[in-house]
């Protein structure tokens, strides 16, 4: 085969093409030409065309070559190898890569392409096979006459893959022809012919008792049964390949060579600048040397400002560290000046970059990116939070537990701004015992007759009724289908209730509390294993991600029927479940555990102000100030659907009579009202909230409120303050308000540096006491302002704002702030902090979510659609 | 000293009269039957520090509540913690999460590294503990809690807490002493027999996650081991130990003073009595203390105050029947709030002057962490050697100097002080080790024979010979 035009594969394709509204759409980021990759362990190309060794060539750990046994049986071309007489093609000793990898995920996807001889091979003829002998083997594929024999071994079939899967091709079975089969952990197996699905299956058992058998093609040891023809190309993967990934590796056609996947490979190499000079700058220098501080003229934070130089000269020669200025100040220690002196390591890495030729390979270093150098991506697996327990039980089994458990089940901490972070859902005994009384709690509250009968008519107890109730039940409360050992062991279970007299009732009542303790029910358990790279995300582990991600709470089932269908990867589908989850309730209820964590909103119940600052405060305030903000924030974003930067600028807000009056506002009605506040000097948009200004603490801190500004909407980074200076902020006095204690420090030679850059941030909210109510003039009768100015991080020159309303449209207006949101929600969505590396996929997310109108829905939408959700980076 | 038998009917008797009961405790001393003495190690943090100039005064100062003891303690000076300062002077955080870990943060509630108590555990008990043991144990009286590294002082491999903190007494007691109920309590054996093959199931499915065909990766695979432990815990508990007599002595009384959030409202500190914090770390110290004596605990940490608390202490401070000082800190401050707290006295330090008050609150901790290793010296074991010489303790804190005014002051001369481990470090001496506490931890990790060290990896060790016996 030459060239794909020629091809009898470029022919099929075509003819594909011509049919192509009989398959699976395509993932717009496909592109046709391009095979998957991930979880690949062998492949064949057949590109050589001569010699006895058909060459492993998928990269994939140790080649898996083999060997031809009659090389005057096979004709030899580049791109195909004509079997015309009988022979074996094999693998000299065990195939132990591909039994090991498959034994370990459960998974396997088998493909070829080919064409027979003859239509009328049988035996069935081997194609491709993993067999010592004609009676044992852990898979093979063959031809039987004018249907493909699909052999596969797991726990519950015979050592031999029987019975096996038979399968009629809509053409002859002596046409080119692309076979793959797909088996997934539960057992679901699929059979592709040509890119259609044409079989699918539970093929039940694991693949625990796979052993080491050799590979071979043609035939198997003991060559009763070869086969003849031409294969083009063969490959075996350890995980199953999603439809419309076998779509994809169809469309790349049979005549694929893998050195195009490994150059694609090899071309991305790594990037010393952005992995570690740019984490080492940002973290060691900008502090002085960034477009605002500019220090000795000289802006780090650019390539342009980085070459050029400071008000000295230049900086960095290109190729010479010795003879660079930057090395030199760094080696001696000079720089930083007045901070610790940069590690040996780090001077080291510095003059190889320099030496190297000081290659600058992004635009501008972001120290919002480079915050926590020592953050690398990690895979924990989720345990639910006290909400998401809540849903996923109300979810699977209809009782509300909200009250026990909130009692019951220990806090979740926050970490790192959100109460979902990964790392830290720990469990310790307090959780074990939680969950084994509330699992009881729940199973007294059910009518689990009534239940089961959701599930089964038959309330019999031997092994045939049970057997598809558990499997049903474990499948719904556990969502996804339940694993071979899960079945067993839940079966055991149901045994040892039985044998003890319990009955019908009983069993499913000992099987629901079980299943409620289980990991699958606790975590978000997902295949985190593979080849290192990112994999796609099974269709019901994309289905729990997408659930938990908009809702809190489990796939329901629509959303697990579209996962049985394997339909999620369908974009037009997964869109129409994105837009459909988000129309309801529980979509809503979502967003507002995010903005009550990423504000710590938990705080307020703790509010205890200085009672002879504030002697009149209720603290039935503190509540109503949430309830605020909640309102608020559920009117913008769901009632209004508007942009989420609009929170900072938005002209009204909700408030009870109570915190109406403490705000200033005329009190209306009895219970929470919206106010219209564009008419209302100062108050407008959520940094006005009383929620948000009590960060301050009773003084209502400049420095806090600022710190809270630049951290959490502007993305700016600022270190401690420098040695030997008195932190201490003296009090107010007549004459000297918080605004002239903050310009002290601001102006400071000393402090300036960095107050500059957030004290101002919150000169906008003066007016606003440490409870947020507004005044205009302090204790002592110092007048109070709101102008002010915002260095926006990044930018050389601050832009100052006449009042409160302009300050936040300032911030409103900003692509930072916009940036800033999409971070924090992002954050919340994948239950993590986000790392340097996933900054390619921040930046297409936002993207996406400003074309959709920067909207809540938007974002998330994004969200769920980017490659953060729709694939896991595996571990070896 | 005590005899090391311990009482059936022991009861503790916390400080105010609080009368502290235990279940039977044959079961609870399973683990005891060992006939050698188990490897111990445990963390015990205060908070604000001692600053080093006041190190130099050996047990004239404000060590002199550990003079006691000072046969059975290595004082170790001008240990240096400079590698966990992160940029900036404010190192509380950063001091505090180097305690015991030797490395800077990674992230609000994570360490950047286990804790030295944890190294030991997984080196000396590749396997886990005996049944009835709580694998880490977590307690401490702290109140600022805007970020864990703070208070926890206990962390696994991953730099993750090793388990949840314990702050309130009863809390303590219940995660040590406390019988698992399960449903109705009913004594009916076949529902027991049910619930065990339950949790039996339960527990099959968490050990497929955790073995070798998981397809959860290596963190979320420890992670899930993590639950395994607490659920093999939780079956002896529910099912190994006898039902507790109503006529047992029963649970401490309630905390008298703050906890969770009303501990730390907005940052700005809080009142607190004197009297009523020093009855709440003895309780929690007599719980702590009897549960290594019951052979229930092996690993862990104790904190006394979190690293840069903030409390307007008021009340009389007296040692060994002489008054040392009265505490009255906003008045003495004449400042509320956060500028009112003790806090501000480590602010204030002044090598030339006399430091009046930071010394009689850094007296006063030392005083309550020796009362904590007393306990612990009250009980020989089978090697004739009391608990606290047997096991290792390592006393640390946040920082050598509180003025936040030079990070490589304020990090270096960070207090240590180490038992002597059944012999395997030198006690009764004061030591300028003049070495990283990285260096010290990993010496102290070696000659507990633990093979594996703390920092990068790729660092060259330079052990501390000088700290071994």
């Amino acid at each position: 085969m030459n060239t794909a035009s020629s091809s009898p594969a470029a022919r099929i394709v075509g003819f594909w093409m011509v049919c192509a509204s009989t398959l699976q759409p395509v993932h717009a980021s496909d592109t046709a030409g391009t095979r998957v990759h991930n979880g690949l362990l062998a492949l064949y190309d057949f590109a050589s065309p001569s010699g006895e060794i058909v060459a492993d060539r998928s990269g994939a750990g140790k080649p898996l070559d083999l060997e031809i046994a009659d090389p005057l049986a096979v004709r030899r071309r580049e791109g195909s190898l004509e079997v015309h007489c009988e022979t074996l093609i094999r693998s000299p000793g065990r195939a132990a890569k591909i039994a090991e990898a498959v034994r370990l995920s459960g998974e396997i996807t088998i493909e070829a392409w080919f064409q027979a001889s003859m239509g009328n091979q049988r035996g069935p003829a081997r194609i491709v096979t993993m067999s010592p002998r004609g009676y044992q083997r852990n898979f093979t594929l063959g031809q039987d006459g004018d249907r493909f024999d699909i052999r596969f071994r797991t726990t519950r079939t015979g050592t031999n893959g029987l019975p096996s899967l038979s399968v009629r091709p809509k053409h002859s079975t002596a046409d080119l022809t692309h076979l793959v089969y797909t088996r997934d952990r539960t057992g679901r197996t699929r059979v592709f012919v040509n890119g259609e699905r044409v079989l699918e299956e539970i093929v039940a058992g694991s693949t625990e008792g796979w052993e080491q058998f050799p590979f071979a093609l043609a035939s198997e040891l003991g060559g009763d049964s070869p086969w003849l023809g031409t294969f083009y190309l063969v490959a075996i993967y350890s995980r199953d390949l999603l439809a419309r990934e076998v779509e994809q590796n169809f469309r790349a056609g049979a005549d694929y060579r893998a050195d195009v996947l490994l150059s694609e490979e090899s071309s991305t190499g790594g990037d010393l600048f952005a992995a570690k000079i740019a984490p080492l700058i940002s973290r060691k220098c900008l502090e002085c040397h960034d477009s605002s501080s500019k220090s000795g003229g000289l802006d780090l934070s650019h390539k342009e400002g980085a070459f050029a130089g400071g008000t000295r000269g230049k900086v960095l020669a290109p190729g010479d560290a010795a003879g660079s200025r930057l090395i030199e100040l760094t080696d001696k220690g000079a720089m930083p000046l007045g901070r610790p002196p940069l590690l040996n390591a780090e001077k080291a890495l510095l003059r190889k970059w320099v030496d190297d030729g000081a290659a600058w390979t992004i635009d501008k270093i972001d120290p919002a990116v480079h915050a926590e150098p020592k953050r690398v991506s990690e895979t924990w697996v989720q345990r639910l939070t006290v909400p998401e327990y809540v849903e996923t039980v109300r979810a699977a089994l209809g009782i509300d537990i909200s009250s026990e458990a909130a009692e019951i089940l220990p806090e979740d901490k926050r970490a790192d701004g959100f109460k979902n972070t990964a790392y830290n859902l720990n469990v310790d005994l307090g959780h074990v015992g939680a969950y084994a009384r509330l699992a009881q709690i729940i199973v007294s509250r059910m009518n689990v007759t009534e239940f089961a009968r959701g599930y089964s008519d038959s309330q019999a107890l031997d092994d045939d009724e049970l057997e598809p109730l558990i499997s049903k039940v474990g499948s719904q409360l556990l969502r996804s289908p339940l694993e071979e050992e899960e079945l067993s062991m839940y079966k055991g279970l149901s045994s040892s209730v039985i044998s003890a007299g319990g009955d019908f009732e009983q069993v499913v009542s000992y099987l629901v509390e079980a299943i409620l303790q289980s990991p699958r029910f606790l975590y978000r358990v997902e295949n985190q294993r593979g080849d290192g790279t990112a994999w796609p995300v099974g269709e019901y582990e994309l289905a729990s991600r997408l659930s938990y991600i908009l809702w809190g709470a489990p796939p329901d089932s629509e959303l697990r029927a579209a996962a049985d269908a394997g339909e999620l990867h369908n974009s037009a589908s997964f869109e129409r479940h994105i837009r459909r989850m988000l129309d309801d309730p529980r979509a809503i209820e979502r967003s507002s555990q995010f903005i009550d964590e990423w504000l710590d909103l938990d705080r307020l119940n703790n509010l205890q102000p200085n009672k002879e600052m504030f002697p009149e405060w209720d603290p039935r305030i503190a509540a109503d100030m949430r309830t605020e903000t909640l309102a608020f924030f559920q009117d913008i974003v769901w009632k209004q659907q508007r942009p989420l930067t609009d929170l900072l600028n938005a002209q009204f807000t909700y408030a009870t009579p109570r915190l109406a009056a403490h705000y200033g506002l005329e009190p209306k009605g009895d219970g929470l009202e919206r106010y219209d506040l564009s008419l209302t000097s100062g108050r407008g948009g959520l940094l006005t909230h009383g929620s948000v200004l009590t960060i301050g603490g009773d003084e209502g801190s400049m420095v806090t409120r600022g710190l809270f500004v630049l951290d959490e909407l502007l993305l700016g980074e600022v270190g401690s303050p420098p040695p030997g200076l008195d932190t201490t902020p003296p009090p107010t006095s007549p004459g000297r308000s918080n605004r002239a204690i903050s310009m002290g420090r601001v102006e400071s030679p000393a402090c300036g540096g960095c107050h500059s850059k957030f004290e101002p941030l919150a000169f906008g909210l003066e007016r606003f006491d440490g409870l947020g109510a507004y005044r205009e003039a302090d204790e002592h009768g110092n007048e109070l302002r709101q102008d002010g100015e915002i260095l926006f991080p990044g930018e050389a020159e601050p832009v100052s704002y006449k009042s409160a309303a302009a300050m936040m449209d300032l911030l409103a207006s900003s692509s930072r702030v916009q940036q800033a949101l999409t971070r924090k929600v992002m954050q919340f969505a994948l239950g993590r902090p986000l790392v340097a590396d996933d900054e390619p996929a921040i930046a297409t997310i936002h993207d996406m979510a400003r074309e959709g109108g920067g909207t809540y829905a938007s974002l998330i939408t994004a969200i769920v659609k980017s490659d953060l959700v729709q694939t896991t980076r595996t571990e070896f | 000293m005590k005899n090391s038998r311990i009482s059936r009917r022991t009861v503790l008797r916390g400080a105010g009269g609080v009368v502290v009961g235990l279940p039977l405790l044959e079961e609870m001393t399973a683990a005891s039957a060992e006939s050698s003495v188990p490897v111990r190690a445990f963390n015990v943090f205060f908070g604000l520090g001692i600053p080093a100039p006041l190190q130099t005064e050996k047990f004239n100062g404000v060590l002199e509540p550990l003079k006691p003891l000072r046969k059975k303690l290595l004082i170790m000076r001008n240990v240096d913690q400079v590698r966990c300062d992160e940029d900036g002077i404010n190192a509380h955080f950063d001091g505090s999460s180097g305690a015991f870990t030797a490395e800077p943060p990674n992230g609000d509630a994570r360490a950047g590294g286990p804790s030295i108590d944890q190294v030991i555990r997984h080196a000396r008990y590749p396997d886990g503990q005996p049944a009835g043991v709580v694998p880490t144990l977590i307690g401490g009286t702290f109140f600022r809690r805007s970020r864990l590294c703070r208070y926890v002082h206990s962390y696994n491999q991953d730099g993750t807490v090793a388990a949840t903190i314990q702050e309130r007494p009863r809390e303590l007691f219940d995660r040590v002493f406390g019988k698992v109920l399960l449903s109705d309590a009913s004594p009916d054996e076949r529902r027991q027999r049910l619930q065990r093959s339950m949790l039996d199931s339960v527990v099959g499915q968490y050990l497929y996650y955790t073995g070798a065909n998981s397809p959860l990766g290596a963190q979320s695979r420890a992670r899930v081991a993590d639950h395994l432990d607490r659920i093999r815990e939780f079956e002896q508990r529910a099912f190994e130990m006898k039902e507790r007599n109503p006529n047992e002595p029963q649970l401490p009384a309630r905390s008298r003073i703050a906890h969770g959030g009303y501990a730390d409202p907005g940052g700005e500190g809080i009142d607190m009595n004197l009297g009523r914090l020093t009855a709440e770390w003895r309780l929690m110290a007599d719980l702590y203390a009897m549960a290594i004596e019951l052979d229930r605990v092996r690993f862990g940490s104790l904190t006394f105050l979190a690293a840069g608390e903030r409390l307007r202490i008021k009340g009389d401070y007296g040692y060994n029947g002489r008054k040392i000082f009265e505490f009255d800190d906003s008045g003495q401050r004449n400042a509320s709030g956060a500028k009112g707290c003790s806090h501000e006295w480590w602010h204030d330090f002044d090598p030339e002057g006399t430091n009046e008050q930071l010394r009689a609150h850094a007296h006063m901790k030392m005083r309550e962490v020796g009362y904590f290793l007393k306990r612990l010296d009250q009980t020989k074991e089978a090697n004739g050697k009391t608990i606290l010489e047997n096991s290792l303790i390592t006393v640390s804190t946040e920082s050598g100097d509180g003025r936040h005014s030079d990070p490589q002051r304020e990090l270096s001369g960070v207090f240590h002080a180490v038992t002597g481990a059944n012999g395997r470090f030198k006690t009764g001496k004061i030591l300028d080790v003049k070495a990283e506490g990285l260096d010290v931890y990993n010496t102290m990790l070696e000659t507990m024979g633990a093979s594996s060290r703390l920092g990068p990896p790729d660092r060259e060790h330079r052990p501390v010979n000088s700290i071994r016996a």
